[in-house]
């Protein structure tokens, strides 16, 4: 994103030609005074952006900065994207959730393959479908679940005073709302009879998210601070006007406890406003008696439930009656006091479905809907209507939109690309990602639209492609990326290459992470990675000096290549110098390097040659007679073992001039001479060969030993004979 | 596979961290109501005391900071024993460094940092995988790390000393450690093998197990020993591809495996992935005194499991995530603290009915 200084210390993206919008300007605050000098952006931890602000360098005013004192930059993280409704949830939370779904969402597919097996044809049965629509309903339940529990404190003694619910301990987050809205419109499809009263439910749930200040519930919320205050509540407007939004919206025992709280209740003054307690008590009874279309209520909550359509219109119309009935009552006349008479008629003009009176109460578009589908049109049905209301209502109140209104218009204009497109803009990866299967669970339209290949996607379906953009937020976290695995194996095009890059990607510094990386390998069949793994892992340790853990991983691996090397390395460092400190390194690494090496010889060979080289050691510090016999003997074993590197052969003829040359008398026999002299022969004919191993020799070393052991045969001759 | 175990007779509580958990320890406890558990966090790393009350009657009692202390890299094995009427923490580190920590045993505070030793050339280089007390007499720390030197820490009234018992230029890498007696420890690393080491003899190890894992087409690495105070010639083990087994000194030359494809092809595997800690368990009755005691282990898949000798083992959790390390509090062995991978501690309390029934 390329973007310039300006004065107002705010970032502004180039805007782009031709495009017709405005670009939106973000506001960043850095608190660095201007001018900025230079602006770095990064790329950080999954879509956060470092960006780096620095002020010019002190040497152009020097003066200056030193009297302010000020810091020369900042760094500023920058989240970008997704979870616009959802800055209030922590990282924490987050992280909480996607451990939890991993779980849900890993069982369903589950499901979904053992269903596909046991049907032969492409499409599943009915009664698969039926199965799978039911794992689903599990499934978004659970997720729900995941999302918060409302638990809820209930106080032993309620305060009549409390017309509210009192405070949940978590607040709602947008993302359970906007799953709710989902699972209500596509998974649970016996409710659809009863669709308009669901609706009513989840905005009780959600309404304070749909705005801070413009709802029902925050009109609910200032009269609750003030109610304990007020002394006679009916003389305030503002109960009135809380009482109609309350009602509008349906909240009934709101609705009821708030008209108890009347001072007509009072005993005091129940004498005197009998007639107007008499009607007040009269809309408590008609609200408390509207006809609901639902199974079932909650308890605590008001209505009277009717199951079929005629039943709930029979019921409908006898209430209606009533309520009219008590509107033209002639007690009105009596009721002296102002505002409770205005008030309570307006009430029944809200339950008769008086759209003006509707639309006064009501603050926010979704509520003004809520509110003609409960008193207006109860029996809307189909996506279609909906929609047609939506948009009147919209039209009546237009509201400033946010993502859980966005997302109730994309349902309810039946396309699920713009569904998944404004979940992803307003609560981030996570939940497009997780949605993907209850928008496909019902719709056959639905599932081709989002599961088939695009060409243009490399191959990829628009599911798979939220799921990749979902695994890639994981993988970038350290603390998440072991629970993208589960998502990109669902990924049958290009999850099995990102999940590759994902554990090669994986730090080897650490031997318990790498044993965690190889365990994912070894869940998902990845062999090879887990091969490329513990290479990776065997060169960072070798090359950190920790040699054990380096050949255990090159072991491990079945790296004979890097194995070899380091065993031909090994023995040419052998030939060098053998001090008993460095002895016991080589010794380690041959008893490490074991028998996996290509390498002749060996341990018993590196042990027979340390047993050499001291007693040689002895004989040149000036040692006895018996000693350099032993030493010797040592020497013609070794030259006779078939095991013997041939490259030892030179360092052991050069040793040999020692013991040659001794001074009482010849060592070697005639026979064991000529077996060196064969030896000597051998490895001057080799010399000639392109892959001979000389080392580091004098030029002369082979004459040097040539020379002696023919002095040495001579004498031996001399005195065998 | 498993016994899944009667989980009725369980209290298991979870409590969620929001940062990730190392390892876990409980604290001697001074008062049966108040509860404290020493836990390792990696990010920021540092060491956290929070408490519990155990008689509270919420059925769920929240875990509480107490008091937390920053370590300078992430912490790589932890221990808690009294020492004088003290309860101390012995933190190791990913630099090699150990931090030794005073507890008050009334409220949980961390009292002062003790000891902080970091030296690469005297000390460790490269990151030290475990650490042990001894802490019936000498109260001297043994260091093991993975750039193969073994250390010990005497800690003295008024000052530390620290030398070297092994230094194997990289050669072993050490991943564990344990005491046996006041004198000798037990070690173990990259590959199956252990090493016995004696503190008047020193040089070298003084007994050592070459075992072959799966008949050598599987080799590991051991995470965790332990050694029972009654019982000081046995070690059991834990390591990779779901391995536990027991090793008695008297019977060097053969391994008593007790889970995993380990040592015998023919023993049922029961986890097949990497062993993350191993303890004797106090709670689970000994079957035969001739056998192996009952040893707990947790796993990378997510199974905390009680396992004897010629037994079927007895699942106790099996967590979507791994089980990176238990405790199992001395005082009351029917609890059990573990911290899982997904930033949570959870609280298993065994066989709290039958004590009530009782």
């Amino acid at each position: 994103m390329p973007g310039i200084p300006s004065d107002s210390s705010s970032l502004i993206p180039f805007a782009l030609e031709g495009s017709s919008q405005p670009p939106p300007v973000y506001p960043l605050q850095h608190g660095l005074r201007a001018p900025i000098h230079r602006i770095h952006i990064s790329w950080s931890r999954g879509n956060l952006l470092n960006v780096t602000c620095l002020r010019p360098p002190p040497d152009q005013q020097e003066e200056m900065a030193r009297e302010d004192d000020e810091i020369g930059g900042k760094a500023v993280e920058v989240l970008l994207g997704g979870a616009i409704l959802e800055g209030n949830i922590g990282e924490h939370k987050r992280r909480r959730i996607a451990y939890e779904s991993v779980k849900s969402y890993a069982f369903l597919h589950d499901k979904k393959i053992s269903l596909a097996k046991m049907e032969t044809g492409d499409n599943l049965s009915a009664p698969a479908l039926t199965y799978w629509w039911q794992y689903t309903l599990e499934y978004s339940k659970s997720i729900r679940d995941i999302l918060g529990n409302a638990r809820l404190h209930r106080p032993l003694i309620e305060d009549p005073k409390n017309f509210l619910k009192p405070e949940e301990v978590e607040q709602p987050i947008g993302t359970k709302a906007a799953w709710e809205l989902m699972e209500i419109f596509y998974v649970d499809m016996q409710l659809l009879s009863w669709l308009p009263e669901r609706l009513v439910d989840w905005l009780e749930g959600y309404d304070s998210l749909l705005s801070k200040t413009e709802t029902v519930h925050s009109k609910l919320a200032i009269l609750q601070r003030k109610v304990t205050s007020m002394r006679v509540v009916e003389d305030e407007p503002g109960y009135w006007n809380g009482l109609a939004a309350a009602l509008a919206v349906g909240w009934l025992d709101v609705v009821a406890k708030l008209l108890r709280l009347h001072g007509s209740y009072d005993p005091d003054q129940f004498d005197k406003r009998e007639t107007e307690n008499g009607l007040v008590e009269a809309v408590v009874l008609l609200v408390s008696e509207m006809p609901r279309m639902r199974p079932n209520l909650p308890n605590g909550k008001l209505g009277i439930c009717y199951q079929t359509k005629h039943d709930y219109i029979k019921g409908l119309e006898k209430w209606r009656v009533k309520v009219s009935g008590l509107e033209s009552s002639p007690f009105w006349v009596h009721c002296n006091h102002r505002p409770t008479r205005d008030g309570l008629i307006n009430l029944l003009h809200i339950l008769l479905g008086d759209a003006k009176h509707i639309a006064d109460a009501t603050s926010h578009w979704l509520e003004l809907f809520i509110s003609h589908l409960l008193y207006i049109r109860p029996l809307t049905n189909g996506l279609e209507g909906m929609g047609n209301l939506a948009e009147k209502c919209m039209n009546l109140k237009p509201s400033a939109n946010n993502g859980l209104t966005s997302l109730l218009a994309g349902i309810l204009s039946e396309n699920p690309e713009i569904v998944l497109a404004d979940c992803l803009k307003a609560f981030g990866p996570w939940i497009v990602a997780h949605a993907v299967d209850l928008l496909t669970a019902n719709s056959e339209y639905t599932d081709g639209l989002l599961n088939e290949e695009r060409y243009q996607l490399g191959g990829a379906s628009i599911g798979e492609l939220y799921m990749l953009v979902y695994a890639q937020a994981l993988a970038s976290h350290p603390l998440t990326w072991q629970v993208a695995p589960a998502y990109l194996s669902t990924c049958l095009n290009q999850g099995r290459g990102l999940l590759e890059i994902l554990l090669l990607r994986q730090p080897v510094q650490n031997y318990r992470v790498v044993l965690k990386t190889l365990e994912i390998c070894h869940l998902y069949e990845l062999g090879n990675i887990s091969t490329h793994i513990m290479k990776m892992a065997g060169m960072y340790q070798w090359k950190h000096g920790h040699k054990g853990l380096g050949i255990y991983w090159f072991q491990q691996s079945r790296d004979k290549t890097r194995l070899s090397q380091i065993a031909h390395k090994l023995f040419d460092n052998i030939g060098k110098s053998l001090s008993d400190d460095s002895f016991k390194q080589w010794e380690g690494l041959m008893e490490l390097l074991g028998s996996d090496v290509g390498i002749a010889g060996g341990l018993e060979f590196l042990h027979k040659y340390r047993e050499f080289k001291r007693s040689l050691q002895q004989i040149v510090n000036g040692g006895t007679v018996e000693a350099a016999k032993k030493s010797t003997e040592l020497l013609v074993q070794l030259m006779r073992n078939p095991s013997t590197p041939q490259r030892f052969w030179l360092p052991l003829l050069l040793d040999s001039v020692k013991l040659l040359e001794w001074r009482s008398g010849p060592l070697l026999g005639v026979s064991e001479t000529n077996l060196l002299l064969g030896k000597l022969q051998e490895l001057s004919m080799a010399k000639l060969r392109p892959d001979f191993h000389g080392g580091e020799l004098k030029p002369n070393a082979l004459g040097d030993v040539r020379l002696a052991l023919a002095k040495n045969l001579g004498r031996a001759i001399l005195e065998e004979s | 596979m498993a016994d899944s175990g009667d989980r009725r007779r369980f209290i298991y509580n979870l409590h969620e961290q929001s940062k990730p958990v190392g390892a876990v320890r409980w604290l001697p406890s001074v008062s049966p109501f108040l509860r404290l558990a020493a836990m390792s966090v990696l990010s920021p790393p540092a060491i956290e005391i929070h408490s519990f009350s155990s008689q509270s009657p919420n059925p769920n009692p929240d875990l509480n900071l107490v008091s937390s202390y920053p370590l300078p890299s992430s912490a790589t094995s932890l221990t808690s024993f009294k020492s004088h009427n003290y309860t101390l923490i012995a933190a190791s580190t990913s630099t090699g460094s150990l931090h030794i920590f005073s507890v008050n045993p009334y409220d949980g505070k961390i009292e002062s940092q003790i000891i902080s030793i970091s030296d690469k050339d005297s000390f460790h280089c490269g990151p030290i995988q475990s650490i042990d007390v001894e802490t019936s007499s000498t109260g001297e720390c043994a260091t093991a790390g993975e750039d193969g030197r073994v250390n010990l820490v005497l800690i003295g009234e008024d000052k530390v000393e620290n030398f070297r018992v092994c230094e194997s230029d990289g050669l072993v890498a050490y991943t564990a450690v344990k005491w046996g007696s006041p004198v000798e420890f037990v070690t173990g690393g990259v590959g199956p093998g252990l090493q016995w080491w004696d503190k008047r003899r020193p040089g070298g190890p003084v007994a050592q197990f070459k075992g072959v894992w799966g008949h050598g087409t599987v080799t590991g690495m051991i995470h965790s020993l332990d050694i029972h105070p009654s019982r000081k010639h046995t070690c059991v083990v834990g390591g990779s591809s779901g391995a536990v087994y027991a090793w008695d000194l008297r019977w060097q030359q053969q391994a008593i495996t007790l889970a995993g494809t380990g040592l015998e092809a023919k023993s049922q595997p029961f986890s097949e992935s990497e062993v993350w800690e191993v303890k004797y368990d106090a709670f689970t009755p000994q079957v035969s005194s001739t056998k192996v005691l009952p040893v707990m282990m947790c796993s990378e898949d997510g199974f905390l499991a009680v396992l004897q000798q010629d037994e079927r083992p007895v699942q106790l959790l099996e967590e979507p995530c791994a089980i990176n390390s238990f405790d199992i509090d001395p005082q009351n062995p029917s609890d059990v603290i573990v911290a899982l991978e997904w930033e949570s501690v959870g609280i298993l309390s065994r066989g709290r009915e039958e004590t009530e029934m009782a």
